[in-house]
């Protein structure tokens, strides 16, 4: 079993794999394996729509290797539209904080080695 | 449960060092021993905390240390908890001693990457995230630290110039510890003006990749009063832990297992936040040193940039926090980071910190986490 395969393929497709708790309904990202509420282990998919707004983010100008043809680019972190869930990821073409202010409007498009790639909604 | 001592402490200089990891491990280790006035043989058990000793060809670094004091058949523990490491080490030191299975135990924490570069330790650090979502993506941990701190600054209506008092004041600490790694009077304006690492952090917001190694010696009350003059008391161990992400966080400027070790460790000692005259914090970046102040109960959430501005973590103020310099001008050799806060601890209540000095300080604590606080180890010292 690899519950991040899985996540994986939504992402691609724009999407987000949660997992909703059968007993006590707490929403969490497919990724983990027992329900963080509850404690139960038993879950129905629950796919969101890859939206959300920015909470907060870096620019990257340092960045790890590999991202060096990227630099600068923002590491952001999201919460999903109609959940309490975040996700965090990778925005490209990002030079300036005043090009993205807290709570702009972010989408998920892709997932590749740049782990979950965002864009602009 | 016994008490527990701290009957010695020893320390290499934080920074860029030549001699190997192990031979690092080895002077710590040996000025520990010889600051506890004991034999080698007097020690039943050791455990040595590393991250990235692949970096330097020696990981497994227990019986290396143990073989090199002439004491190969004791047991060793090699761990590894990211930045927090040498707290978690020292953690589980303590409990054991605390059990009554050791009665003299060595803490040693070592680190030896500088000679890697900057590409390789900002990569191989960021495998101490939650890397599927956050160094898979592009963040390294100055840009983790740096999502917090832009949380933090919308939340807090605090300034980057704020944050850059942090660096000042543990600059201003570290001029006077010989042992520091960068020992250089800043201002707010050198900070404002360094190199953006990862916005809205500067490279004066950051604590330096250095080489170190810090040991100490734990004992039972019984063993510190037959052989010490000099040993302090743990008077509470505290651990905790978060979500390993940022994401997955109730809140993005507060760490939650700082404030789940410290409540431990508060309980345990009988003792509250207003009670503790200095505190060795995890400054690893500056946005660090204001959240550790709030989550260790020292100030109320969204309060501790306002203690900066007022100075009320200065040396000899309010409150000290890290009279040593803190990672950010000490230094952060990340194995042995945890241990170091326990040498400055010891250093400052048997009277050894010098210019440095708490003055007349009785209670001091220590505050060390991996990663961005997914782990913590909170531990209280008395005087004695």
């Amino acid at each position: 079993m690899n519950e991040k395969q899985d996540f994986i393929e939504h992402a691609k497709d724009g999407k987000i794999l949660a997992h909703k708790c059968v007993n006590c309904e707490d929403l969490s990202l497919a990724t983990v394996y027992f329900c963080k509420k509850c404690g139960l282990r038993g879950f129905d998919d629950f796919v969101l729509k890859g939206q959300g707004k920015v909470e907060t983010y870096t620019i990257m100008t340092v960045p790890p290797s590999g991202f060096e043809k990227y630099a600068p680019y923002a590491w952001v972190v999201i919460s999903i539209d109609s959940s309490d869930l975040r996700i965090s990821g990778f925005l490209p073409n990002i030079q300036n904080p005043e090009d993205l202010p807290i709570g702009t409007a972010l989408k998920v498009v892709d997932f590749d080695k740049r782990g979950i790639v965002l864009e602009k909604s | 449960m016994d008490k527990v001592c701290v009957l010695g402490a020893g320390s290499t200089k934080y920074g860029k060092l030549d001699d190997s990891i192990s031979d690092i491990t080895l002077q710590a280790s040996v000025g520990a021993i010889e600051s506890a006035g004991i034999e080698s043989k007097d020690i039943k058990a050791g455990y040595i905390s590393n991250v990235f000793g692949v970096a330097d060809k020696q990981v497994h670094l227990g019986p290396v240390v143990m073989s090199n004091l002439g004491i190969s058949d004791r047991p060793s523990l090699s761990i590894e908890s990211a930045c927090g490491s040498g707290s978690v080490s020292f953690r589980e030191a303590y409990a054991n001693v605390a059990a009554g299975f050791y009665d003299v135990v060595l803490v040693t924490g070592v680190e030896k990457v500088t000679h890697t570069g900057t590409e390789w330790t900002t990569t191989y650090f960021s495998y101490c995230s939650d890397f599927f979502y956050e160094g898979m993506a592009g963040a390294s941990f100055p840009g983790l630290f740096a999502s917090m701190a832009r949380a933090y600054i919308h939340e807090f209506k605090a300034t980057e110039e704020d944050f850059a008092q942090v660096a000042v004041k543990n600059h201003d600490n570290g001029l006077l510890n010989p042992k520091a790694h960068l020992r250089k009077k800043i201002s707010v304006d050198d900070v404002m003006n360094s190199a953006v690492v990862a916005s809205p952090l500067k490279l004066y917001d950051c604590c330096p990749f250095s080489d170190g190694a810090s040991a100490v010696i734990l004992c039972n009350e019984k063993f510190a009063k037959d052989h010490g003059s000099n040993y302090i008391e743990v008077l509470g161990s505290g651990r905790g832990g978060s979500p390993a992400a940022l994401q997955g966080r109730e809140h993005l400027t507060t760490i939650p297992s700082t404030k789940i070790a410290a409540k431990a460790a508060y309980k345990m000692a009988g003792i509250t936040p207003s009670d503790i005259d200095f505190a060795e914090v995890h400054d690893c970046f500056t946005i660090a040193e204001v959240v550790d102040s709030e989550d260790l109960g020292f100030f109320e959430k969204g309060k501790g940039i306002e203690a900066v501005r007022e100075g009320k973590t200065k040396l000899n103020s309010e409150i000290s926090i890290n009279p040593s310099g803190g990672l950010k001008s000490k230094g952060h050799p990340i194995g042995a980071t945890g241990v170091g806060q326990v040498v400055e601890v010891f250093d400052q209540l048997t009277g050894k910190a010098g210019e440095r000095t708490v003055k007349n300080a009785k209670i001091g604590l220590t505050q060390n986490f991996g990663a961005t606080g997914a782990s913590c180890a909170v531990h209280i010292f008395q005087s004695v």
